[in-house]
């Protein structure tokens, strides 16, 4: 749909701003322009739209050469969107909108006709400003303004869309909703988009393809998923970047670090955190936030928290909303949910393992609450049906290094392995198969690292970090189930 | 549909103002020939026009002298007073929209100046052009205007990128002070005589003309107003900024030179026949605008019919108020248009972005 060859221009003709760039855009595509300031994103945009001369090269749309064209037969084919957004005097909505179809009109008196006037009120209508039609284009918000304006350019029926950062001084509602009619107009009328996105992760979210400008020539064009290239990115926009993926669209999103030199605090860990516990809930309070890593009720997934807690509930506990009953018993405590991480068990809380450890000079606390009356093989076939034991161990370790996600995976399974072995070694069975037992049926693990000193990429049994892990669970999941079994046997 | 009944309504409003414009112009036309200092009954008024304009006699006992105020005299300098106001004010509405300045009128950016300047060079050294005759005048005044035009354009170029509605308004002023030192140069090298002449004349006044002068402007006052009112659209269009207005379809170039061209016709003529009358050009459409609203479309033609009534007005209380003796009717459109202009401009710098 767009072709465009060799081209080179600028504001001035001896020195050039874009150099040699070359692209295609297929029809109902959605192409995105990323670059950092200055790199000539706006240039290159404006000797598309013909707004600069381009000095060599050729611009096609539909195999005809821009160059060729009068404003008027552009305009047929190719609306502009920018982000200024000023008009004069006290124009109305309407007003605005219908100066889309400037380039439609005919006769000698060039009104708008019947069918002008239908394309007018469905754009409107798409862009939601049908409400606003009388009213003054001024006294609108940024928003509406850019609604109205797109409207305008829709109201061109483009084949090509350009546009230049539409949602720049958009809030994040409005700018997805722009952003939402786009894609839906893109694919209902297989509009070509060529858009400058200033915004890598809403590219990413948006575009089909992106082109990332640096410089004056492209670096990089393709799918979004050369936005994964962390190096790339960290080159052209020198910034610290992390690419993620989007949890709900299989799209790449990415993360930006400051460079900020941020004093870490040098306490030691087992002085860093304050524990406070009775019979209803253990709870330790770190000073700073550490990086974690669980299958808690609440703080699941990789976070940064501050406080972990352990519940006790009753062996009647019926479970029907536990992060909700969770997040109550927080607040009521006074414990900031969104900080923290919990688990539940109905094992006596005075039976907890609070294990301090040293290991070749690395520092590591390790909690645990265990109650075996759950115990499963995780290897036999079927299903126990029986319900309400007591029954669970609950894992906390905390650790002075700084570990990747990859190193959290497996500092997970390091502390799993030590627990198993741990109930082997007490001859803990499932009673249900008389076999050995791997765990029991709701346990709950949880890492934490204070992101201090080295980056190790690996915490597995080959690693310090590794067998550090698995000595501090073992003893404790040992004493802690001894514990536990012990006030059972009594009874 | 709300839609409709709102478009009905708006279409409804506009036929009234239209009709509200007319009659004022035709009244203003008939005040203008009904007072003065020998009152003529308004049915001897209108059998004399219908005599002279059809050739019916009506009635036959009307003295010769009303017919000769009447004709010769009255009816030219209401047709020009109407001519000049009507040129100037569309003028001015074709300025402000194609300089998205509300403050912008012949008088404030430059255009009057250098049309005075021409004028006064064709009267002073009584240049003919060949082939031209007495239209000598008026086309040196509209070259005049636009090269002051084009001048004033080319400051604003080099002082500041955007064309800021304050850049224009001082390189304008800047203009009329410059022509105006070479216009008190050309008048203190001639005698007394020319030179009370000449001052007088550059006050403004439509008396004493004739239908020579009517003569002289018309057919550029139909020209320009024929290339302005084709342009509305894209006058409209312009209000979104030059480079929104290409991305529309719209020849922006070529729009330009035709507005311009259209603009400093009728400048230029109205300052060859009347004079530098001052802030017609900028009252008027900004009264329309408050009317109809933005749009060009009805802007351009009212701005021409109220303009056209309000200079016959003025040119009224210019001949009556310190009678028997006549102030120049550029004394009284500056009396009125001055302070309008402040009020605008303050409006303007107080509320940024709200444009008028």
């Amino acid at each position: 749909m767009i072709q465009v060859k060799d081209l080179e221009g600028g504001y001035t003709t001896n020195r050039p701003i874009i150099r040699g760039v070359d692209f295609k855009i297929g029809k109902g595509e959605f192409f995105g322009l990323l670059g950092p300031n200055g790199s000539g994103k706006t240039t290159l945009f404006k000797l598309i739209t013909g707004s600069l001369p381009m000095k060599t090269g050729e611009i096609a749309i539909d195999g005809q050469l821009i160059s060729k064209l009068s404003p008027l037969e552009k305009a047929k084919q190719m609306a502009v969107l920018t982000q200024e957004a000023h008009v004069s005097f006290d124009f109305t909505v309407e007003e605005i909108v219908s100066l889309g179809r400037y380039a439609f009109q005919k006769g000698v008196f060039k009104s708008l006709s019947k069918n002008d006037r239908m394309i007018i009120e469905e754009v409107m209508e798409l862009a939601n400003v049908v409400c606003y039609r009388d009213t003054q284009f001024r006294l609108l918000s940024g928003g509406e303004k850019q609604r109205v304006l797109l409207a305008k350019a829709l109201a061109q029926q483009p084949k090509v869309l350009l546009l230049d950062e539409p949602t720049n001084h958009l809030d994040v509602k409005h700018s997805f909703y722009m952003l939402d009619l786009l894609k839906r107009w893109q694919r209902e009328h297989k509009l070509t988009i060529f858009a400058i996105l200033h915004d890598l992760n809403v590219a990413s979210l948006y575009a089909d393809r992106v082109a990332l400008l640096n410089k004056g020539t492209f670096q990089k064009v393709g799918g979004v998923d050369i936005l994964r290239n962390e190096q790339q990115l960290e080159d052209v926009y020198e910034v610290k970047v992390t690419a993620h993926s989007h949890p709900h669209v299989p799209k790449p999103q990415l993360l930006m670090t400051p460079n900020l030199e941020e004093p870490k605090a040098k306490k030691e860990l087992n002085e860093s955190f304050k524990l406070e516990q009775n019979e209803g809930f253990i709870h330790l309070e770190f000073d700073e936030p550490l990086r974690t890593i669980s299958n808690s009720v609440i703080g699941e997934g990789i976070q940064w928290l501050k406080h972990f807690c352990n519940f006790h509930v009753n062996k009647n506990y019926d479970g029907g909303d536990p992060i909700d009953d969770m997040e109550n018993w927080m607040s009521n405590w006074g414990i900031p949910t969104e900080l923290s991480a919990g688990m539940m068990t109905a094992v006596q809380l005075e039976d907890m393992v609070l294990v301090n450890k040293t290991e070749h000079g690395m520092q590591l606390v390790v909690m645990v609450t265990a109650g075996v009356g759950n115990a499963v093989d995780i290897t036999s076939s079927g299903m126990d049906e029986r319900i309400n034991q007591i029954g669970t161990i609950n894992t906390m370790v905390f650790i002075d290094a700084h570990l990747t996600d990859g190193a959290l995976v497996n500092a997970c399974t390091s502390a799993t392995e030590a627990k198993t072995k741990a109930l082997h070694d007490l001859g803990v069975k499932d009673p249900f198969t008389n076999t050995h037992a791997t765990g029991t049926s709701t346990d709950s693990i949880l890492i934490g690292v204070t992101q201090r000193g080295e980056k190790t990429p690996y915490a597995g049994s080959g690693t310090v970090v590794g067998k550090a892990i698995g000595n501090a669970v073992y003893e404790a999941t040992k004493k802690a189930t001894v514990k536990s079994k012990s006030r059972l046997d009594r009874r | 549909m709300p839609s409709s009944s709102t478009q009905k309504f708006l279409n409804k409003r506009i036929f009234w103002v239209y009709l509200i414009s007319g009659g004022f112009v035709l009244s203003t036309i008939l005040f203008g020939l009904f007072i003065s200092s020998v009152t003529i009954p308004v049915p001897n008024i209108i059998h004399i026009i219908f005599d002279n304009v059809f050739g019916w006699q009506l009635v036959s006992d009307i003295p010769n002298n009303q017919e000769s105020i009447i004709w010769d005299i009255r009816l030219p300098r209401v047709l020009l007073a109407f001519s000049v106001g009507a040129s100037l004010a569309l003028a001015g509405a074709a300025f402000q929209g194609l300089l998205r300045n509300p403050l912008a009128d012949p008088y404030t950016i430059g255009v009057s100046s250098g049309a005075a300047l021409g004028a006064v060079i064709v009267i002073f050294f009584q240049l003919t052009i060949v082939g031209l005759g007495a239209f000598t005048l008026p086309f040196i005044s509209i070259l005049g205007g636009f090269i002051a035009l084009m001048l004033v354009f080319g400051l604003v170029k080099i002082a500041s990128r955007s064309m800021a509605i304050e850049t224009i308004i001082l390189a304008g002023i800047i203009m009329s002070s410059f022509i105006g030192a070479i216009i008190s140069l050309i008048i203190s090298l001639g005698d007394q005589d020319s030179m009370t002449q000449i001052i007088y004349w550059l006050y403004g006044s439509v008396g004493m003309r004739g239908w020579s002068h009517v003569q002289l402007i018309v057919p550029f006052m139909v020209v320009g107003m024929f290339v302005l009112l084709i342009h509305y659209r894209e006058l409209n269009a312009l209000a979104l900024g030059e480079e929104a207005a290409e991305h529309i379809g719209v020849n922006v170039k070529r729009g330009k030179y035709f507005i311009l061209g259209g603009a400093s016709l009728l400048t230029g003529a109205s300052v060859a026949v009347s004079g530098t009358i001052g802030f017609v050009g900028l009252v008027i459409p900004h009264l329309v605008r408050l009317i109809t609203g933005p749009n060009h479309r009805h802007v351009l033609p009212l701005s021409f019919l109220v303009g056209g009534g309000f200079l016959i007005i003025a040119d009224l209380v210019s001949k009556t108020i310190i009678a028997p003796k006549e102030l120049p009717i550029g004394v009284i459109t500056a009396l009125i248009g001055a302070p309008v202009f402040a009020l605008l401009l303050i409006r303007n710098r107080l509320g940024k972005g709200k444009t008028l």
